[in-house]
Formats: structure tokens, C-alpha cells, sequence
């Protein structure tokens, strides 16, 4: 038995019908640790991430978060959320909410902190990811960079143990993405355990510990960020990685 | 040929085309808050997982929207009574206006809450909330706007469906006419002046539906 990391996954399967989105999934995620999931499409890495918070429901297989067991009838899966930050590759912002109010809302009605406290920490959060001055600005009235930093401000906001993020950057346009990946530095800096879904490579070589790349299911290939960008062992990671580098 | 029309009658008949107004007026509300209470209900039962409530509130949705509603009034007003039940006739008008737009309301409502894109119950999973939670918070809500402009398109058709309470001798509006033209035969005056006091409620909760959109604003905006 290997040792018990902050995300497990000890065998794990999952179907959609008679499709195995995941096979056998083995992989260990230590506190403090960033790991990158790539991968081309369809190869579930989206699905391996929205297990971690129960967002999809695994089949087979063993996946410990934070100590829990998932599934078990023991684990209370809406406390254990509050410990998980999810970052959707659409933002998900509450479109009917301020900024302010999309970071404090959860903070306020799930953690029961008082409302000034919620409030003070959320202007912080949003001086932390450069808004300081989109406080009252609704979701509508941002750019899509400016919604997505407003999303991770709303997971902060949360004070996790652990933040997923399924393909932060891919529905904004270039000159937004590394204003999003800036605050991701700074997050994975300060010490927060992550894994990533991205295929932005540049991210992966600055702050991930480890990539993991998937296809049809399973993890092919897991190495640093060096080995695998450089040295990829197998032929179907080359092939992944020679067109995605090649523009 | 317009020689014939009697304007004069029409003004002389005035305050009792005004107590119908009122009365429609007043009853449509009362049925109006009846129905959403119905049909939230209704829609709360629809949206279970369980077939125990779902099958009951489909049941009745599907019952209410297949027959006349000519038939469920008269039901309520002839039948009941033979059941044991007896009521006042403006008490059945209102209920039988009540349960009939309900299932109309279930279902708007319903398209109202399903509209609200999956990400924003998936936000607030994530964030831990509960069904209580993300309902209150986040669902409900967005789903309140998006829900107004088919509300008041089904006031308008109840204020319109009010008209058949004449037929249990509510003495509303279309009732007046009825009055005017059996008084004095002229049917002429008294159904083009009812015709223009719903063209006048109409516009009325139009210029509402107006009023509320642009009260929505920004802040329901979709990105």
C-alpha cells in the first residue's frame, strides 16, 4: 500500500454506459504538490478532475480526498466540497450576483462567516487578482480573463485545502490567458495543492511538480514537466505533444 | 347603420360596466395568486426524483391542460354540489381559475428553473452549498427573471379566461355586456364595450411585463 497522498485514486473506473472513461486510474497527489493533466479530448482527464469533488461518481476503485473516503457513507461530500476548489473551463459565475457577491456567497451561506468578515476577505481576494476596482461590476460586465480570476477569487474565498481546475484558459481569447495563468502562479505558490487540466505548457514547466498525460481513459505517461516535455516516453505522447507545440 | 349604435345607452350603463371591471379585476388577482400558489406547488412536486409526487402533479397538469376549461367550471359548479360540496359561485370561479392556470404556472415555472444552465448548479456544488442552498441562492433567482414574461402572458390569459364565470353568474365584465344586451337587446354596445375594458386590461399588465423587464436590468444578464 503506497502512502496516503491528499487525492488518491487507488483503481479507479468509470463508465458513461458501456464507454470506460476511466480505467484503472492509479495516482497520488502529495499536499502542496501541482500536477497537470493533459491530454487530447475525450481522454477523460475532465472527468478524472470533477471525481476529486464528486461532481461525477466513480465505479470502481478506491478515491481518497483529504483523508475521506468518496463514496463512503461515512464522508459528508458537501463538508468535504467546502475543502475543494473547482475552476470550470466556462467560469460559472453567478450572473446574477457582483463580484463581491460571488466571492462572499459561499463564504457567507456555506462557512456561516459573518457578512463584514466575508466581505473584507473578498475585496482582499479581489485586490489579489487584480480587481480591486470590479468589486460591484456584474459577471456581464467583465472580459472572460477577468471572469475567470473573479472564479478563483470565489474558490479562495472558500480557504481550500485543494483547488481542481478543468481547462482554466481554454474559452479566452490569447491576450486573457496569462493574466489567468499569473494568478494560478501565484495560488500554486503559495503552497495550495492543485491539479490542472491545461495544456499550457509554459504553466506546466513553471509550477508543476509532475504532468500526467492521459488518453481513452488512462494515464499513459506521468513524469516532470522536464521529462515529459522533452523526453516523452511514449509514442502516443509525442505524437500529442508534437502537434500542440508545434504553433 | 351606425345610427343604430346607442353610444348614449353605453354611458348609461357605465357604473354597471365599471362594478364588472372591478370585479374582474379583483377576481383575476385573487385567481392569479392562487394559481402560482398552485403552481408551485405543482412544479415543486414535478422536479422530484421520486414518481410518488411527480406522477400525481403530472397527472393533474396533463388532466387540467387536456379538458375545456369550460368544463372544469362547470364541473366544479354543478358537480360539486351533488358531490356534497356547496359553494358560493365566486369561490368556484376562483378556484376553478386558480387550479386551471396553476398547471399552466407549474409548467412555466418549471422552464423557468430548467433554463438556468447546468455550470450554475455545478458552481454551487462545488462550493458546497445544499439543494435548500443552491435553490434559494442561485436557481431561483435567475429563474424568477427569466420566468416574468411568460407570467404575464398567462395573466393576460386568465384575466381573458375570467369571462366564463359570466356563465355561473359571476356578475364580472362580460357580464355587463351580457346584461346590456339582453336588456335592451344590443349586443353590439354592450360586447364592443367589454372588448374595450380587457383591450384597457390588457395593456395594463403589458406595460407591467415592460416595466419589470427593464427593472431586471444588467443584473440578470446572461454572459
Amino acid at each position: 500500500m503506497t502512502k496516503t497522498g491528499m487525492i488518491d485514486f487507488r483503481g479507479v473506473n468509470k463508465w458513461f454506459g458501456s464507454l470506460n472513461v476511466l480505467k484503472d486510474i492509479t495516482l497520488s497527489v502529495e499536499p502542496r504538490e501541482v500536477v497537470v493533466v493533459c491530454g487530447p479530448s475525450g481522454s477523460g482527464k475532465s472527468t478524472l478532475i470533477r471525481c476529486v469533488n464528486g461532481l461525477e461518481a466513480i465505479k470502481d476503485g478506491d478515491l481518497v480526498v483529504d483523508g475521506q473516503r468518496l463514496g463512503d457513507p461515512a464522508t459528508n461530500m458537501t463538508q468535504l466540497r467546502t475543502e475543494i476548489g473547482f475552476v470550470f473551463q466556462s467560469f460559472n459565475l453567478y450572473p446574477h450576483k457582483t463580484a463581491l457577491e460571488n466571492v462572499t456567497l459561499a463564504p457567507i451561506h456555506v462557512r456561516k462567516i459573518p457578512r463584514a468578515e466575508a466581505e473584507k476577505a473578498g475585496r482582499e481576494l479581489l485586490a489579489k487578482v487584480g480587481l480591486a476596482d470590479k468589486v460591484n461590476a456584474y459577471p456581464a460586465q467583465l472580459s472572460g480573463g477577468q471572469q475567470q480570476r473573479v472564479a478563483i477569487a470565489r474558490c479562495l474565498g472558500m480557504r481550500p485545502k485543494i483547488m481542481l481546475f478543468d481547462e482554466p484558459t481554454s474559452a479566452l481569447d490569447p491576450e486573457m490567458i496569462s493574466e489567468v495563468l499569473d494568478v494560478m502562479v501565484a495560488v500554486a505558490e503559495e503552497g495550495m495543492t492543485m491539479m490542472v487540466v491545461t495544456h499550457e505548457m509554459g504553466f506546466a514547466r513553471k509550477v508543476a511538480q509532475r504532468v500526467v498525460f492521459m488518453d481513452a481513459g488512462a494515464i499513459v505517461e506521468s513524469g516532470t514537466p522536464d521529462e515529459f516535455f522533452s523526453h516523452p516516453r511514449t509514442d502516443r505522447s509525442r505524437a500529442f505533444l508534437s502537434k500542440i507545440l508545434r504553433h | 347603420m351606425l345610427e343604430n349604435f346607442s353610444f348614449r345607452t353605453i354611458v348609461e350603463y357605465l357604473p354597471l360596466f365599471g362594478q364588472g371591471l372591478v370585479t374582474t379585476v379583483w377576481l383575476s388577482a385573487l385567481s392569479f395568486v392562487g394559481a402560482l400558489i398552485v403552481g408551485i406547488v405543482l412544479c415543486a412536486m414535478n422536479l422530484q426524483r421520486g414518481w410518488l409526487f411527480r406522477a400525481p402533479a403530472k397527472a393533474y397538469i396533463d388532466a387540467v391542460r387536456a379538458t375545456p376549461l369550460l368544463a372544469q367550471l362547470y364541473f366544479l359548479y354543478f358537480g360539486l354540489p351533488r358531490l356534497g360540496f356547496v359553494l358560493p359561485e365566486l369561490v368556484v370561479g376562483i378556484l376553478a381559475l386558480s387550479l386551471n392556470s396553476g398547471a399552466y404556472i407549474a409548467e412555466i415555472i418549471r422552464a423557468g428553473i430548467l433554463s438556468i444552465p447546468r455550470g450554475q448548479v455545478e458552481a454551487s456544488v462545488a462550493s458546497g452549498m445544499t439543494y435548500v442552498q443552491r435553490m434559494r441562492l442561485v436557481v431561483l433567482p435567475q429563474a424568477f427573471k427569466v420566468t416574468i414574461p411568460p407570467l404575464l402572458g398567462q395573466a393576460i390569459v386568465l384575466v381573458k379566461d375570467s369571462a366564463l364565470l359570466s356563465l355561473i353568474s359571476v356578475s364580472e365584465l362580460t357580464r355587463a355586456g351580457q346584461l346590456l344586451a339582453s336588456d335592451r337587446f344590443m349586443p353590439a354596445e354592450g360586447f364592443l364595450t367589454i372588448a374595450a375594458f380587457y383591450l384597457l386590461l390588457y395593456y395594463g399588465l403589458k406595460g407591467l411585463a415592460g416595466l419589470s423587464s427593464r427593472w431586471l436590468g444588467t443584473a440578470g444578464a446572461r454572459t
